[in-house]
């Protein structure tokens, strides 16, 4: 009888973790799915839609959350962090942290009555500051597991002592503050890691106003804003002022090909962009977008077509020049100054709403997961990999994919997460 | 998790039977800003139960309470308070740069005017002012729009007392904190709040614990308050009679170096604050916070000429408002001869604060020693 192969660990429960992960489930190999957050969906979860198709992105993403949900050889793994590895390809040890949810998974209904009561108030991480949330809380509406979670930096009866007034509301009984952190070792055969991007943060980029004025955003701002499910219900206002917004400026490369900051191109912004435009206009046909580039990147299947799309149906202009800077008007109108490379003109626009298409950035704590694996990245803190074993990290049985490899759009991360697939269940198989 | 919680009951019985609850509706606008429905104020503006059994015993109206002490440390380090007046970035003497405001104001119109230009620049969608209504009534009422905010600033008496006048009860106290509560339900968010050291008080506390409804309040603007009345007819003819005037003839009451009366045909009895400590409210004999120490911005009359206010500039939010309505035109600051005499009056200035912080700080302390069961309140701060 054939020995039963080697569980994978992947790392990361975004559309690369979750595509790695049925794929190598489907081979019949058992998965464990670690994710740090207290539910799977990663960035793709916040954005409203996707290009080059303009699909709904929670809509085409949900169906997969719940395959990994309820799929015989994937153990999910919330709220988790790998904090130790040793061993080699076909045989690692890993430890993990299981951060205790203070919510009971089997118990709870997900039936929103215990938020509906919490006193406490803060910032919403998933909708990118822009509404607040409860300490208890569904990280986002159709997150996977459909359970709430206890924020034990904000609840006040595990800082302060006082409160639960939850458990008095709790019809299933489900909320267990006497749960504690657990460290759980796994023993696996291969190692996928897809951790993903954070935006960056253009706070540093003092000459585009950003957090000055509150009528530049960035794109992931934007992707909330615009979205039915995001804190405005999908009205695309101005912060400043909730007046409908008729005139977009989406300036390009924030971050991206710069020599102060990231001097790699971030490779979807053109794109998203695109789509960001499109759909405003889809909201509302009065809108006109301007996106500033230097120089359009469409290399992807479909997407010089879409470009040319957006220019003909979508009433947006492409207008080549870097922004100088953003000053603002006495209505709180972003104004934008350029030169306009075409015309070798300098210029000046006001918007109502100016969006940074904000660079892809590794995200935080990929150092110290690196040095967990043993694994090197390059000099953009992005996983190190070589032209002829892309998928590969520096360590044998330990592979990457998706964004925390390289800045990759959608399509892109799936195709490399079902290679990343092919490749561990190549090492746990043999 | 060790020691029992303390709830209502508890605060009940160390603030509110002791006569030192200060009435600023904190603990009842939290119980039902969350509907929760278990306090409401009962007869005198004090808390009480609506109904025991409601109660959840979360123990949050007894920390958020201005009267007990257990979150006082966490606030003095989050403002980096110092004595002997709290924390503040500047003062400076100032006024308003509009004539409506100008007509009504009691000093300098810098609160209305800071308020005007909040809301005309989209900053806030809603200030909690306080509204008279008659001489010694007034109310709490959240202005939109500056036509309301002037109007409450402004209301002049309608001549007729006011109904709760006419019970025989009078205050100059506004219970701003009860208006919180209903503001999430009108879609209200970015709001402004004016209001006495305790409600402020309250308001930080909240936001220290990050509670429901004080997550609304983006702008706190404090009074300097050394006691604010409240009294009964049997009270107000002993008053009538020691300062000899007519309560019905008075058009403005205010306090700088003492207490200034303004009467009709444009008198001015000037009173010292001594006579008329009789009918300030218990609660305020036991508070130590004269200058509004937790506010954005904390103002008043004490140390500026008539026409102008007294404004201590605190948090990075007070500043971003302040230089704001000054760049906007919106408020002029009181021009001096030079350097020096701007050092000199801005020294006077901060030295009588101090001075009348030092007097409700002393004030307080004695009164609190002297009270049964004088430690101060909340075991475990």
């Amino acid at each position: 009888m054939e020995e039963k192969p080697k569980p994978v660990l992947v790392i990361g429960g975004g559309i690369a973790g979750i595509q790695a992960a049925l794929d190598l489930g489907d081979m019949g190999i058992e998965v464990h799915l670690v994710e740090r957050k207290p539910a799977i969906g990663g960035r793709m979860a916040q954005l409203d839609k996707t290009f080059p198709t303009n699909d709904c992105s929670i809509c085409i993403l949900s169906p997969k959350l719940a395959d990994c949900f309820r799929h015989p050889n994937i153990t999910l793994h919330t709220l988790s962090e790998v904090k130790n590895s040793t061993g080699q390809k076909g045989d690692f040890l890993v430890k993990l942290r299981k951060y205790a949810r203070f919510v009971k998974e089997d118990e709870c209904i997900n039936c929103g009555e215990c938020a509906a009561k919490c006193p406490v108030k803060v910032s919403d991480e998933f909708d990118m500051g822009l509404r607040k949330r409860e300490a208890i809380y569904p990280y986002y509406l159709q997150g996977v597991p459909a359970v709430m979670t206890i924020d034990r930096e904000n609840c006040l009866y595990l800082t302060r002592d006082v409160c639960r007034i939850c458990e008095n509301f709790c019809s299933r009984n489900a909320i267990d503050f006497e749960q504690k952190d657990t460290d759980v070792t796994l023993h696996v055969g291969a190692i996928i890691v897809a951790t993903g991007f954070d935006p960056f943060d253009p706070s540093g980029i003092s000459q585009y106003g950003y957090k000055r004025y509150r009528n530049v955003i960035t794109s992931l701002e934007y992707e909330r804003l615009i979205c039915a499910s995001g804190p405005t219900g999908g009205h695309l206002t101005r912060p400043s002022d909730k007046n409908p917004v008729e005139n977009i400026a989406f300036i390009q490369c924030v971050g991206s090909r710069d020599l102060k900051n990231n001097r790699y191109c971030s490779s979807v912004c053109c794109m998203h962009a695109t789509k960001e435009a499109m759909l405003a206009y889809e909201h509302n046909t009065k809108v006109k977008s301007h996106i500033f580039y230097m120089d359009l990147r469409a290399a992807g299947k479909g997407f010089q077509k879409y470009v040319a799309r957006g220019q003909r149906e979508y009433n947006i202009s492409y207008i080549r020049g870097r922004i100088a800077k953003i000053t603002e008007d006495r209505n709180e109108s972003p104004i934008v100054w350029y030169e306009n490379t075409q015309s070798s003109k300098t210029e000046k626009m006001t918007v109502d709403l100016a969006v940074l298409a904000t660079s892809l950035v590794p995200r935080k704590g990929v150092e110290e997961l690196a040095k967990v694996l043993g694994v090197d990245l390059d000099e953009y803190n992005f996983f190190k990999t070589d032209a002829l074993n892309p998928l590969d990290t520096t360590k044998p049985g330990i592979f990457v994919c998706g964004c925390c490899r390289e800045p990759t759009d959608i399509p892109e991360s799936v195709a490399q997460a079902s290679g990343a697939a092919e490749r561990a269940a190549e090492t746990v198989m043999r | 998790m060790g020691e029992e919680i303390k709830t209502f009951k508890d605060l009940n019985k160390e603030v509110v039977e002791r006569g030192i609850c200060g009435k600023c509706g904190g603990c009842v606008s939290f119980c039902s800003a969350g509907e929760l429905d278990a306090l409401e104020m009962g007869k005198n503006e004090v808390p009480q139960y609506i109904n025991e059994d409601n109660c959840l015993k979360c123990g949050i109206c007894y920390l958020i309470c201005p009267q007990t002490d257990t979150l006082n440390v966490e606030l003095q380090e989050k403002f980096g308070w110092k004595p002997p007046i709290g924390d503040y970035e500047r003062i400076t003497s100032a006024q308003t740069m509009d004539k409506r405001i100008r007509q009504i104001c009691t000093d300098g119109g810098v609160v209305t005017s800071l308020l005007l230009y909040l809301l005309e620049r989209n900053l806030i969608n809603g200030a909690i002012v306080s509204k008279k209504i008659g001489r010694f009534a007034r109310k709490a009422i959240v202005a939109r729009t500056p036509d309301e905010l002037i109007e409450a600033a402004g209301s002049t008496f309608s001549g007729s007392l006011h109904l709760e006048e006419l019970g025989g009860k009078y205050t100059t106290y506004t219970p701003v904190l009860s208006t919180v509560k209903s503001l999430e339900k009108g879609y209200l968010h970015d709001i402004a709040v004016v209001g006495t050291p305790c409600q402020i008080n309250a308001i930080r506390k909240m936001q220290c614990l990050g509670v429901i409804p004080a997550h609304l309040i983006k702008y706190a603007i404090g009074l300097f308050c050394i006691e604010n009345f409240s009294f009964d007819d049997a009270a107000r003819e002993m008053l009538e009679k020691k300062l000899d005037v007519n309560l019905e003839k008075i058009v403005k009451l205010n306090i700088k170096d003492d207490f200034i009366i303004s009467l009709t045909k444009g008198v001015t009895i000037h009173v010292p604050l001594e006579e008329v400590h009789e009918v300030a409210r218990p609660a305020c004999f036991t508070c130590k916070d004269f200058s509004n120490e937790y506010a954005d911005i904390s103002v008043g009359g004490l140390g500026s000429p008539d026409g102008y206010t007294t404004t201590l500039i605190r948090t990075k939010v007070g500043a971003s408002v302040y230089d704001g309505a000054l760049r906007d035109g919106y408020i002029q600051e009181r021009i001096f001869k030079d350097a020096e005499e701007s050092r000199i009056e801005k020294t006077k200035m901060t030295a009588k604060i101090v001075s009348f912080a030092g007097r409700k700080r002393i004030r307080a302390e004695k009164k609190l020693s002297k009270l049964a069961g004088g430690e101060r309140l909340g075991g475990k701060a």
